[in-house]
């Protein structure tokens, strides 16, 4: 029993042991970043205190330097292993080490503002105007003002943005963002649906519009035992589409919540603010999705419906998927693998009247400085290196060349023994990648330029509300207003759950006009024929 | 002489008190540092926060911090009315609340009872750990499986409704159905737990004046409206008051995950304060308006205590808080 008792006294004496050399080894961190703390500090004060050599930055001091990115990061190891190739260069260059901080899909919203709103020292901060409410943060003091520092410690970014690009970037006269100004990509969205199913029903031309999507939808009903048509989940919202395949309505960077409010009459009238919701459009649309909903084209239960639509898809289960043409390209060929024969086609809404399709804001991604960063100087430096250095750039936007992709033909083609599970890589880096650098994959469909980014080309418009940054302040409270009630009663109308669809549309114009509909209408007006005279017109 | 007797007891009289207070609390203190984690807990996060309620009142800008953003006034209540939304959520609110308490009180009551006449002691056991487990069930999972039981197409109570020959229920496109589904979880869920507090006042009632009842020849019925009863009465009286101070606080998780983040189909019957909120608030980000309806429920819940003790007070004093 002794014995026993010694034993156990031993090994707690080991584990306490254990316990504090732990403890030491972590003070001596925060010792470590603490004094490089301090040593910065004095760097933000304006004086560069320090060795001054060459370009005059000072690197002595070694720091840490935080990216937040928007994804669910990466189980399998293979992020580490690129980041530590990634480091290497990074401590030589610039003495410092990149580190990613990931904000999970789950909540993102919440989890992205509050990160900001915490006042946590972000360094590099991926930011969205159209989908990470940008401005708004800007408004809320979330970004460093970047003009002077630009120049001095991110020269080659800075030098390769022209003049016009920078003007999308700023917030009241001020640079607090750096576009993605050199990436093409299309993410207007649309339907997805499948060829073959099309082809069954009589539809042999491309769809054009939502009658036909209608009449697939209706094919695949009636023939497609245990097949739902489309299996969209609660949250799916498909008005802004609707009003682009049948307006010529441009959408405005104005964000009402569950479904746009607002928008442009349109590109020949881009200065005037309208809104489809009190137009026979909106009448029309909750028409045909209460009869979609009625035909049983989603589950009765769409509004708690959960599931994921696009696994369904693959799985051959649903008909149909709505999203954007990047996401499309890539879908088509999982598509041809799980489902071969399925011919899976996009339907771009832009398609019906050929009016209405705007290019991309540069500002959809982008990077930021987080207002209390510590070290804005080196965040700035690293991401030079990223979007400058091919090296680096490859290797945090594909991973290892032999490991995750090797070139084949001038494409990236996945290495013998590539197991996706093992070796799958993603860094979510969408802060400004360029098209120099890019390497085509084989994991887009080949065709896609061909086709869609064709038919783009012979339509598409320039995005011009570039420089359009709505103050909401005035209308703070009306906005939110409104908002909740496009969140109240949009659903429903979205799967035709509202009742009668004359009556719930009327309720829901009454509630917006009550909600200050009319007030935010004159303020936005007010505040685009400002920018109307900025712009020279 | 006479004087000196005199300045004695005036000198007792006022040095008494104090040293008295300082001999109760070191007779009590045992008691006391037992209290003494409650009493950090509230300091942490009832009191420290408090100050945080200015929020409500200002422009919160992340950069300038709480004490520098600009003062606005009561501009951020303004939403709350905008919408003309603030009586209808009131109104589901409370009576839910109403609901969840007078319901849940009198079932746990009752519960706590039964339990008491059971003679059988391993039933009594493991009927009392069955109802305990539905509280360490999360609301999340509660919502899953309520979707599991109620969905229209795949759902359990349908496939049952359909077998017997009778049609299915649209359960999620039904406002009418939710007050009950959404009560019943609620008890089903807290019946057990606040049944333990009831159970534990009644094992507190000294055995003999129920023997001397039983001996008097009082029934079973007797017993329990002439002893236990009353005796539960103060037990009552506190968790009501507790209760009503959050009356205007939703079981947020409860509702939000009962009837999914989108069914607006049902608003009308499940949408209370917090999901109103949790909605408006998360697609415009803005924590001064967050912080005014939280200001909002507080003062409506602290006129409701103090009105609720007054009332206490007056019909039967022994009882109230304070």
């Amino acid at each position: 029993m002794s014995k026993f008792k010694k034993v156990t006294a031993l090994l707690m004496a080991t584990t306490m042991l254990f316990g504090l050399t732990a403890c030491s080894g972590n003070n001596n961190g925060n010792n470590g970043s603490a004094s490089t703390n301090t040593g910065t500090k004095t760097n933000d004060g304006g004086t560069t205190t320090g060795t001054d050599e060459g370009n005059g930055v000072d690197t002595s001091k070694f720091v840490k330097i935080s990216y937040v990115v928007l994804g669910d990061k990466p189980k399998n190891g293979q992020f580490e292993k690129v980041m530590e190739k990634v480091n290497v260069i990074m401590k030589e260059k610039i003495n410092a080490e990149l580190e990613w901080k990931w904000v999970e899909w789950a909540d993102w919203q919440t989890k992205y503002n509050l990160l900001l709103a915490s006042g946590e020292a972000i360094d590099l901060i991926t930011i969205g105007t159209d989908w990470l409410d940008t401005w708004g943060n800007a408004q809320r003091g979330a970004f460093m003002n970047l003009d002077e520092l630009l120049p001095k410690y991110a020269p080659e970014t800075f030098k390769s943005i022209p003049e016009e690009d920078w003007a999308q970037s700023k917030y009241n006269g001020k640079i607090v963002l750096i576009p993605e100004n050199d990436y093409t990509q299309w993410v207007n969205h649309g339907f997805f649906y499948r060829g073959d199913w099309a082809k069954e029903a009589g539809l042999t031309e491309p769809i054009k519009n939502w009658e036909e999507i209608g009449q697939y939808l209706q094919y695949v009903k009636d023939n497609k035992e245990g097949v739902i048509p489309w299996d969209a989940a609660s949250g799916a919202q498909t008005w802004g589409g609707y009003v682009q395949s049948n307006t010529d309505n441009l959408e405005l960077p104005i964000s009402t919540g569950f479904l746009p409010v607002f928008a442009a009459k349109s590109f020949d009238e881009k200065y005037t603010v309208t809104s489809p919701i009190f137009e026979d459009t909106f009448l029309n649309y909750a028409t045909m999705m209460k009869e979609w909903g009625d035909k049983g084209f989603w589950r009765e239960d769409a509004l708690n419906n959960k599931n994921d639509n696009r696994v369904a898809l693959k799985a051959g289960l649903s008909g149909m998927d709505q999203h954007h043409t990047q996401t499309f390209s890539g879908l088509r060929v999982e598509m041809d693998r799980e489902q071969p024969g399925s011919d899976l086609q996009m339907f771009p809404f832009a398609r019906t009247r050929g009016t209405n399709l705007m290019e991309l804001s540069i500002t959809h991604g982008g990077t930021s400085v987080g207002a209390h960063s510590k070290n804005p100087e080196r965040a700035l430096m690293a991401y030079d290196l990223i979007r400058n250095n091919e090296e680096v750039y490859h290797l945090l936007n594909y991973g290892l060349e032999g490991v995750q992709y090797e070139i084949k033909d001038g494409k990236r083609a996945r290495p013998a023994g590539y197991n996706e599970a093992d070796d799958n890589f993603y860094s979510d880096f969408w802060g400004g990648r360029v098209d120099k650098f890019e390497i085509p994959s084989e994991t887009t469909w080949d065709q896609i330029e061909e086709t869609y980014y064709a038919e783009y080309d012979k339509i598409k418009k320039p995005y011009v509300y570039g420089q359009f940054v709505f103050d909401k302040t005035p209308v703070e409270a009306e906005l939110t207003a409104v908002s909740q009630v496009a969140g109240e009663l949009g659903p429903a109308i979205t799967f035709g759950k509202a009742g009668d669809p004359a009556k719930a549309v009327e309720e829901f114009r009454n509630k917006l006009k009550t909600a200050g509909y009319d007030k935010v209408l004159a303020e936005l007006q007010k505040q685009m024929d400002a920018y109307k005279a900025q712009m020279g017109e | 002489m006479a004087t000196a007797v005199k300045s004695q007891t005036a000198a007792i009289s006022t040095a008494k008190p104090t040293r008295n207070k300082l001999k109760r609390f070191w007779n009590n203190k045992t008691l006391l540092i037992m209290c003494i984690p409650a009493i950090l807990f509230f300091i942490v996060f009832a009191y420290l926060p408090m100050p945080g309620l200015y929020l409500a009142f200002i422009n919160y800008n992340y950069s300038d911090g709480i004490f520098k953003s600009d003062f606005v006034g009561l501009k951020n209540f303004q939403f709350l009315v905008q919408t003309g939304d603030l009586w209808r959520l009131t109104f589901n609110t409370v009576a839910y609340n109403i609901a969840f308490i007078l319901l849940g009180n009198i079932l746990q009551i009752v519960v706590a009872i039964f339990l008491n006449e059971l003679r059988v002691k391993w039933f009594k056991k493991v009927s009392q750990t069955l109802m305990f487990l539905p509280h360490f069930i999360s609301a999340v999972l509660i919502g899953l499986i309520a979707y599991n039981v109620l969905s229209y197409d795949y759902g359990l109570l349908n496939s049952i409704l359909e077998s017997l020959g009778y049609d299915p229920l649209k359960t999620y496109s039904n406002p009418v159905l939710w007050p009950f589904i959404i009560i019943l979880t609620f008890l089903w869920q807290s019946t057990g737990y606040g049944s333990i507090v009831y159970f534990a006042a009644i094992m507190g009632l000294d055995n003999e004046i129920v023997e001397a009842a039983e001996i008097d020849g009082a029934n079973a019925f007797q017993r329990i409206r002439y002893i236990i009863l009353p005796w539960l009465k103060p037990t009552f009286i506190i968790l009501l008051l507790f209760s009503l101070g959050g009356i205007l606080k939703g079981n947020f998780g409860l509702f939000f995950n009962l009837v999914g983040a989108n069914n607006t189909a049902l608003y009308a019957s499940t949408d209370i304060i917090e999901t109103y909120v949790f909605r408006s608030l998360m697609t415009n980000f803005n924590f001064s308006m967050g912080s005014a309806v939280s200001l909002y429920q507080s003062v409506f819940g602290f006129i409701v205590v103090i009105t609720a003790n007054w009332l206490v007070r007056k019909t039967s004093p022994e009882n109230s808080l304070f």
